[in-house]
């Protein structure tokens, strides 16, 4: 409380005063809060818990807080969650007092070892409890890491999805995608983090940076309250003749996007673009024209446009979505795609309250309170259904599924050689290789 | 300037004709003291279709070489390619007269002569005969039988023919820009000379050299040439096929190509698309990406799929793996597709370095251009030692052509 009236103070000049905290949980939690502190992240309080008070005191954030004081007396809580939830269980009410008085509370840590995966959800249900809107940003680990770490991860998961409004998990497998084999070790861990903070950052602007077409609180909490706390984040800034096309490719390759491969079956998607005074209505319609695409006629779609003198010749796009279970459509594809898992029964069920419960939730506050309920309800759900889309999505099954629709469609010519038309033919095994492949093979588009 | 120790190669490329001139030094290393380059037009999967318009690109080509290396090229070594070209690997035999037991160099040439004596098509003409393996009364592992003690010798070669007329063509083309064709090379061998070093000859490798028109390829093993083929398929291919199957005109797929051409499936984000800008710089048409790769991929895997069929009884053999060269080897994740299809390691390589090649020409799009002064400059080493059959190939094709 003693924090929150000069963050007051300041906010109200931009916008209704909104306050961000931004916890770090664990040695990946504080890392990604330094990276989003040097970064240049304004008026956010950023807050780093650990057990081990060696990184604690490494840290660049403006609190901190000391994990199990008397539990692990500084030490770390070597790889053990039940460790890590006993120790952030002592320190309670410093953390309880850190994240008092937070709008918007964003919770980050590398689930896998002791205190990521021990205190994240402890930390998640307090900052629940405050009654912010409750984001938290995760890293699965490596699969190298061993089965043990990942089930660890997997549980604890689980466990904040129970309480936190939306989930964004960064799987380490993914890296790949954002940097080289080859590179550093060090390099690779700095773009994920900057992934995850580059999240953290696009939200807080989304909130609070004054735009053309504004984006408010409740629509952020509409759209990720109402999901089943996955959440999607893609964020893309490009410069150049194309750059409306490619900032949104960008966008969409974040490895938070998971491919692409959900967006389609999100219910809520908010999108912001941003850009300095030369953004054109031609780029901002181009744009949503082309993500209209990767989403369902269902989905609702929220844009803002932010106006930023000092973007100069680029623009960003912000993605933003939830998977909701608001549209039934998805539900039974998901369904569908694990068939082979057992207990077939139950999903239907869960499908059935899934709704009930999402329909009083969007429009009270009340909703709030009616948290704790779900709660209960929630974990027979979880195992079947969320566990397995984190650990499933990799392959490539969903995508032909979500594309099929909008493929185009090869057309077939009576034996076309085009250019090689009048050149001698190339015959090995029988086939007139001058021919493309594609067509012999009868593969249409994909 | 001493003649006799300066090489010149010409690659009479579907896409490029390229001259590479480059001298031995005392050292016994090779430098390149230029390359000329012009684009080619009248040739097709490798081959000339139209004469007179070849002749004028590999004039141009011959002239920016003479420009750049400041020599007057006067014999050229000729790497050749084709559809046509084929090979087969063949043992000869030769018994020793009663009497006589060291074995020695006419003994060498006639079961070289032995191994040739097969019958070919008559249009038919054998362009190498390479050494494999020989055998001494049966002993294998042989390296040089000259004076050794024995009654049989036995040799394995690997024997390379084409169609004569057509292998003609190239030859008669650089004879009428007055230069003479001191050897004729399959491009293959060349690209492998400038791509693989002695070690991964020995360790086993597969040089596969994708061009604009042809994909020619060789298989080492232990030390020694153990195939070799060309497929009448490359990058102009892709081209086709993008144009037709994109529906696109062909200078424009060509461009999409070398822009944005992957091989990978499955890396697009689902409907991604590429925006087609026209010269005006409107927005043009939208090309879904994993279509365009789909297109990009089957035909690589068709070619591969071809070679690693023909190279079948060899796969287990290759030591040092796949090498991956030639204009088309640049399309982004051909190492990883080769690697899965070959079930080996595979790179994607430029011709190793060699001295006074620029940065610009240490591209695998030069490998066989650069490597045909290497071969040229392997065969120099060789001829005191009496390799001198090369000559003679050229000599019997360029009588054929003046009868």
């Amino acid at each position: 409380m003693v924090q929150l009236n000069p963050q007051f103070g300041r906010e109200n000049e931009a916008s209704p005063a909104l306050i961000i905290k931004v916890i770090g949980v664990g040695g990946a939690g504080s890392n990604i809060l330094d990276r989003t502190m040097l970064d240049g992240i304004q008026e956010v309080e950023l807050t780093a818990a650990n057990t081990d008070v060696q990184s604690l005191t490494a840290s660049v954030a403006n609190h901190k807080i000391q994990l199990g004081r008397n539990l692990t007396r500084g030490l770390g809580s070597g790889g053990d969650p039940e460790l890590g939830l006993a120790a952030a269980k002592e320190a309670s009410e410093d953390i309880q007092s850190a994240l008092s008085g937070g709008n918007i509370i964003f919770v980050c840590a590398g689930l896998g070892g002791g205190t990521g995966s021990g205190a994240a959800p402890f930390v998640t249900k307090l900052a629940k409890e405050t009654n912010a809107l409750v984001l938290v940003l995760v890293t699965m680990p490596f699969s190298f890491e061993g089965r043990r770490r990942c089930e660890q991860a997997t549980t604890s998961l689980q466990l904040i999805r129970q309480w936190a409004d939306a989930v964004v998990c960064f799987e380490n497998d993914r890296m790949a995608e954002i940097t080289l084999p080859r590179m550093g070790i060090h390099e690779a861990f700095a773009a994920a983090d900057l992934t995850i903070s580059q999240s953290i950052r696009a939200i807080a602007d989304l909130l609070r940076k004054p735009g053309l077409l504004s984006l408010g609180f409740d629509e952020v909490c509409a759209v990720l309250r109402e999901g089943n706390a996955r959440a999607l984040f893609g964020f893309g800034e490009a410069e150049g003749e194309n750059r409306a096309h490619d900032a949104l490719a960008k966008a969409l390759r974040n490895p938070l996007m998971h491919r692409g491969e959900m967006l389609a079956n999100s219910a809520n998607v908010i999108v912001r673009i941003c850009g300095a005074a030369n953004v054109s209505l031609g780029e901002v319609s181009m744009l949503m024209e082309e993500l209209n695409r990767h989403i369902n006629d269902g989905t609702q779609l929220m844009l803002g446009i932010g106006i930023d003198p000092s973007m100069g010749q680029k623009i960003s796009v912000s993605i933003l979505g939830s998977l909701g279970d608001a549209s039934e459509r998805p539900q039974p594809v998901t369904q569908t795609r694990r068939v082979q898992v057992p207990t077939p029964v139950e999903p239907v069920i869960e499908a059935e309250s899934q709704v009930a419960k999402s329909v009083p939730e969007p429009e009270s506050p009340a909703a709030l309170q009616e948290e704790p309920e779900p709660v209960l309800t929630i974990p027979p759900r979880a195992p079947q259904n969320e566990a397995k889309p984190v650990k499933a999505d990799p392959p490539a099954k969903p995508e032909s599924k979500n594309a099929e629709p909008k493929q185009e469609v090869l057309q077939f010519e009576s034996v076309s050689r085009g250019r090689f038309e009048k050149s001698e033919p190339t015959i090995i095994d029988g086939q007139d290789l001058d021919v493309p492949t594609f067509l012999r093979r009868h593969i249409k588009g994909k | 300037m001493a003649r006799d120790n300066i090489f010149a190669g010409l690659e009479i490329g579907t896409t490029k004709i390229c001259v590479v001139v480059a001298e031995a030094r005392h050292d016994g290393t090779l430098k390149v003291l230029g390359v000329g380059n012009a684009p080619s037009r009248g040739v097709r999967k490798g081959e000339i279709v139209d004469f007179e318009t070849a002749k004028r690109c590999v004039h141009d080509a011959i002239v920016d070489a003479e420009e750049r290396s400041d020599v007057e090229i006067s014999e050229i070594y000729l790497g050749v390619t084709g559809g046509h070209i084929r090979s087969f690997n063949n043992r000869g035999v030769v018994l020793l007269e009663e009497g006589r037991e060291e074995i020695d160099e006419q003994d060498l040439e006639d079961v070289r002569t032995n191994a040739r004596e097969v019958s070919l098509p008559m249009e038919d003409c054998v362009l190498h005969t390479i050494i494999q393996h020989y055998y001494v009364d049966g002993q294998d592992g042989v390296l040089n039988p000259l004076g050794l003690l024995g009654r049989k010798l036995e040799a394995d070669f690997h024997i390379v023919y084409g169609i004569r007329t057509r292998i003609q063509n190239a030859i008669r083309c650089v004879k009428e820009l007055e230069l003479e064709t001191a050897d004729v090379v399959i491009n293959s061998f060349a690209t492998a000379q400038a791509v693989l070093d002695k070690h991964h000859k020995q360790l086993g490798a597969l040089v596969i050299d994708i061009g604009g028109g042809t994909t020619d390829y060789v298989v080492y093993v232990e030390g020694a040439v153990k195939q070799s083929g060309v497929i009448a398929v490359g990058g102009d291919h892709i081209t086709n096929d993008m144009s037709i199957g994109l529906k696109i005109p062909t200078a424009r797929a060509e461009k999409l190509k070398l822009d944005e051409g992957d091989v990978t499936l499955g890396v697009a984000f689902p409907g991604e698309t590429i925006m087609l800008r026209d010269e005006t710089g409107f927005a043009g048409r939208e090309i879904e990406r994993e279509m365009l790769n789909q297109i990009i991929n089957v035909r690589i895997r068709e070619i591969f799929d071809i070679v690693s069929r023909q190279i079948q009884s060899d796969l287990n053999f290759l030591g040092a793996g796949v090498f991956v060269t030639g204009g088309s080897s640049q399309l982004r994740g051909i190492d990883h597709l080769a690697s899965e299809i070959f079930g080996t390691s595979a790179r994607m390589t430029p011709p190793l370095p060699l001295a006074g090649v620029t940065s610009a020409f240490e591209h695998p799009q030069f490998s066989t251009a650069l490597g045909l002064v290497k071969y040229a400059h392997l065969v120099h080493l060789d001829r005191p030692a009496g390799k001198s059959f090369f000559g003679r190939t050229i000599k019997r094709l360029s009588g054929m052509f003046r009868s």
